[in-house]
């Protein structure tokens, strides 16, 4: 039996599943390719992948739908490819269950680095292990902190915050994930409680907030949160 | 506007033609009250021109012509003079207005004139621009296509990474020619949020820290800057444009500086540079797109900061260097609610 890892690339153009094809190959990884939404969703039916790349501009129907469809019985990692202008197809398809996000035009560096994440995050989930930010570190569970081995003291909402992130870790949450987990439903819409907070959160943890290199913004979109290995 | 003129042009040229008739006939005292008309007419349309005419006249009437101090007229050739001055008034108004009309379609015509020159300016700038790199990119892949297996490794890959880099500048390009379209159509509505510029600050040092590490870069923004409501990714290209305009101009270790302050109810936002700086003429003129290379990301920059009712301009810094500074309106923030002492 195939014991490789097998990802499943739901894109029409033929010149960018080449060279997905490619370069997915020579990190090891089976891949199944799917010229568009319909077959992708038999295809992520049939192979049953380990992590789905889905392009939201396809022919046939919207990659809203491929992702909402897979969502409907597999937690399977997608990550979803996007062009530049589509701005708000990108928060839609991850409020609609992707986990990251890649703009076009790539380097194949950067998608690897995200499906790499994608795939170590779906086999051991973060929460419940201590986390590492440079010189910061969190144990959730316990609800500690330090920074430098000195106690730092974080509010309730601070460490849900940070949870929810965790939850994700190396992988983007939108701004309406993080309201509506963290202060529930009615707030989805008031991004600037997370602009405090995150603030707080970085002047806490980061050792240069100005330049944060754990709690990063992914602008106009969410946050993402990056922790040492 | 054009009726209080005309009142006052009546009453100044009777006060005028009161202070002359001890003097002259009163035929001359007439072309005083023709002149007021004449005048009112450069500036006015008809109707402040037939209400001096009026005015005129019955002040003409009731001053100068016998019986003086009634409306009577005894000499029905006063009534030509009555007519002849309505005339003039509304020939020469007539005359201007149609001067004016052309002026205004002349004007029209030039500024037609100047938007397709700044047009094909751009377009000569870009296939400029989109040239080289499109040549080493033909070049380098049919090199790799055809004899790639007869070249060292290491070659190999440099071509590969040229043709990689190149394809970068090519597509930043086009993406800056269809932001720059699209604003310019007024396509683009603004997603305005709640954002704080230091985290925008960050993400743009994020995504362009690997074209600022020859520079030196220092940011200085206060603790308590207040949040803004903007277009983050907007902002965020305004920023990075700034920012990689900064170090493509000047010299490799150069200190850029990203600051900000709060002044006068406007966020100041600064990315001043320390290097040769620019000529007093080329302030105002690098923000036009046709200008070379920088000009279309700076126009760009105009256009975005302008539809957040900001203002952006450049200057240069006192010694040496060049300063480009942008305004963003301050709004008052909603607040947010003190977490409980306790939590739960």
């Amino acid at each position: 039996m195939d014991s490789r890892q097998t990802i499943l690339v739901v894109e029409d153009e033929p010149e960018i599943r080449q060279f997905l094809r490619s370069s997915l190959h020579a990190e090891g990884y089976r891949v199944v390719e799917s010229p568009n939404g319909r077959r992708g969703e038999i295809d992520a039916g049939m192979h049953k992948p380990d992590l789905a790349i889905v392009d939201l501009g396809l022919p046939d129907f919207d990659g809203l739908e491929v992702i909402r469809h897979i969502r409907e019985w597999s937690p399977m990692p997608i990550i979803v490819l996007s062009a530049r202008i589509q701005e708000h197809q990108k928060i839609d398809a991850l409020d609609s269950g992707a986990d990251d996000y890649i703009t076009k035009p790539f380097g194949v560096g950067e998608l690897l680095a995200r499906v790499r994440v994608a795939l170590r995050h779906a086999v051991q989930p973060a929460s419940g292990r201590e986390l590492s930010l440079g010189s910061s570190r969190i144990n959730l569970e316990k609800r500690l902190a330090t920074k430098d081995g000195a106690d730092v003291h974080l509010t309730a909402i601070e460490f849900r915050l940070l949870a929810c992130l965790a939850k994700h870790l190396g992988m983007v949450v939108t701004h309406k994930q993080l309201l509506q987990e963290v202060w529930g439903p009615t707030h989805v819409e008031h991004t600037h409680y997370l602009r405090v907070y995150m603030k707080q959160l970085r002047e806490k943890l980061e050792p240069d907030p100005v330049r944060p290199r754990h709690l990063l913004t992914e602008t106009g979109v969410g946050y993402r949160l990056v922790a040492d290995d | 506007m054009g009726y209080a003129w005309a009142a006052g042009a009546s009453v100044v040229a009777t006060l005028v033609a009161l202070g002359l008739d001890a003097y002259f006939h009163v035929v001359n005292v007439v072309l005083v009250y023709l002149l007021a008309v004449v005048l009112v007419a450069l500036r006015w349309p008809r109707g402040p021109v037939i209400a001096v005419a009026v005015l005129n006249v019955v002040a003409f009437n009731f001053f100068f012509i016998p019986p003086r101090g009634t409306f009577h007229v005894d000499d029905p050739q006063y009534l030509l003079t009555f007519a002849m001055m309505l005339g003039v008034g509304l020939v020469v108004s007539g005359l201007t207005e149609r001067v004016r009309a052309r002026a205004k379609a002349q004007a029209a015509l030039e500024v037609e004139a100047e938007t397709e020159r700044v047009r094909s300016a751009l377009l000569a700038s870009i296939s400029h621009d989109l040239r080289t790199p499109l040549a080493v990119i033909t070049g380098s892949a049919s090199t790799l296509a055809e004899r790639g297996e007869r070249l060292p490794p290491e070659e190999r890959t440099a071509l590969a990474q040229s043709i990689f880099q190149q394809a970068r500048d090519v597509s930043e390009l086009v993406t800056k020619v269809l932001q720059m379209t699209r604003l310019e159509a007024g396509a683009i509505r603004l997603q305005r949020d709640w954002d704080s510029l230091g985290e925008i600050a960050g993400a743009v040092l994020r995504r362009l820290r690997e074209r600022l590490a020859t520079h030196l870069m220092m940011v200085d923004l206060p603790d308590d800057l207040p949040l803004i409501r903007v277009d983050p990714a907007l902002i965020e290209q305004v920023l990075g444009n700034l920012l990689e305009n900064a170090a493509r101009h000047t010299p490799p270790r150069t200190l850029i500086r990203l600051r900000a302050q709060v002044s006068g109810g406007e966020l100041v936002v600064s990315v001043e540079d320390f290097g040769p700086g620019l000529a007093e003429g080329d302030l105002e003129r690098i923000f036009k797109k046709f200008h070379r290379g920088a000009g279309l990301g700076l126009a760009i920059c105009r256009a975005i900061v302008e539809l957040h009712k900001g203002r952006i301009w450049a200057e240069r810094l006192p010694g040496v260097g060049t300063a480009f500074r942008f305004t963003l309106p301050l709004e008052t923030p909603p607040s947010v609610p003190a977490e409980a002492a306790n939590p739960a």
